[in-house]
């Protein structure tokens, strides 16, 4: 049994939101119990993170860290007719992750107790995102 | 249904390599419409990245950044048997992808529009690499 569908996630702020419950509703919705469910963006300038929960600051300083391996403005970069920004956020996305994938088990997201799904939102303008949720099981 | 297949390229040098229309045309070739597509590249110099496909010196300036962050010939380095750049190229595939899922949709690869599939190349000599594909859906 396939479940899919691309949902729109409304403006995000700049930083890692939290999108656990939301994906674990829909995982409930797709009726599936046990499977594979897949997490999918698409485009470069946002990312997804499986991180701690238990402490805000975690995520933030593991942005913080991922962020200062690509700085912004960076003299490396040779393309000029892209705004500043481009180049280090395609870095950016380059070690971090498009798309993920976890287990279903007895219907819900089988993470554990202190994993949480974020997505990582680098633009300065808060932009919709969407994202595709593919969730094989039965 | 599943489709397994296993594609191989030749790179000649450090450097990204676009494979979107090899993924797609055996996304096509499976005859599935909805589902994932799993790519799995087997070796550890060279990595996978999903990039913005619309500007080739987007990834050239990608290859400076992580040229930068994982120096070639690093004094920390004790695996040199293979030259400078073989260590470096171990840490550049830690830090990106073995692995790439993307969602299939009406028989598709769903991708966004900017995003391509790059095969990284890390060494600096030329090398062949294997892909396997596989393609879980309906």
């Amino acid at each position: 049994m396939i479940f899919q569908d691309t949902i729109e996630l409304a403006s995000q702020e700049k930083g890692a939101t939290d999108i656990t419950e939301l994906i674990s509703t829909i995982v409930q919705e797709s009726k599936i119990n046990t499977g594979t469910c897949q997490l999918f963006v698409q485009n470069s300038f946002s990312s997804l993170l499986i991180t701690d929960t238990a402490d805000e600051e975690t995520k933030d300083q593991t942005i913080d860290f991922l962020a200062q391996l690509a700085p912004s403005c960076d003299n490396v970069s040779n393309v000029i007719n892209k705004s500043m920004d481009a180049i280090p956020e395609e870095m950016r996305s380059a070690i971090t992750q498009t798309t993920i994938s976890f287990p279903v088990k007895r219907g819900k997201p089988a993470l554990g107790a202190w994993q949480g799904i974020y997505l990582w939102e680098r633009t300065t303008q808060p932009k919709k995102r969407n994202l595709t949720i593919t969730i094989i099981g039965e | 249904m599943l489709h397994q297949q296993k594609l191989r390229f030749s790179t000649t040098g450090r450097g990204t390599y676009d494979i979107t229309k090899q993924i797609s045309e055996a996304i096509e070739k499976s005859g599935i419409k909805s589902g994932i597509c799993h790519i799995f590249l087997q070796h550890t110099s060279a990595s996978l990245i999903l990039c913005e496909n619309a500007d080739n010196t987007v990834r050239e300036d990608l290859n400076a950044y992580m040229s930068r962050l994982v120096k070639d010939g690093d004094s920390l380095y004790k695996h040199k048997v293979e030259g400078l750049d073989d260590m470096a190229a171990h840490i550049r595939t830690v830090l990106t992808q073995s692995s790439l899922s993307i969602p299939v949709h009406k028989g598709k690869s769903d991708l966004g529009l900017w995003q391509g599939i790059f095969l990284w190349e890390h060494r600096t000599n030329s090398h062949k690499r294997n892909i396997a594909i596989t393609i879980m859906g309906e």
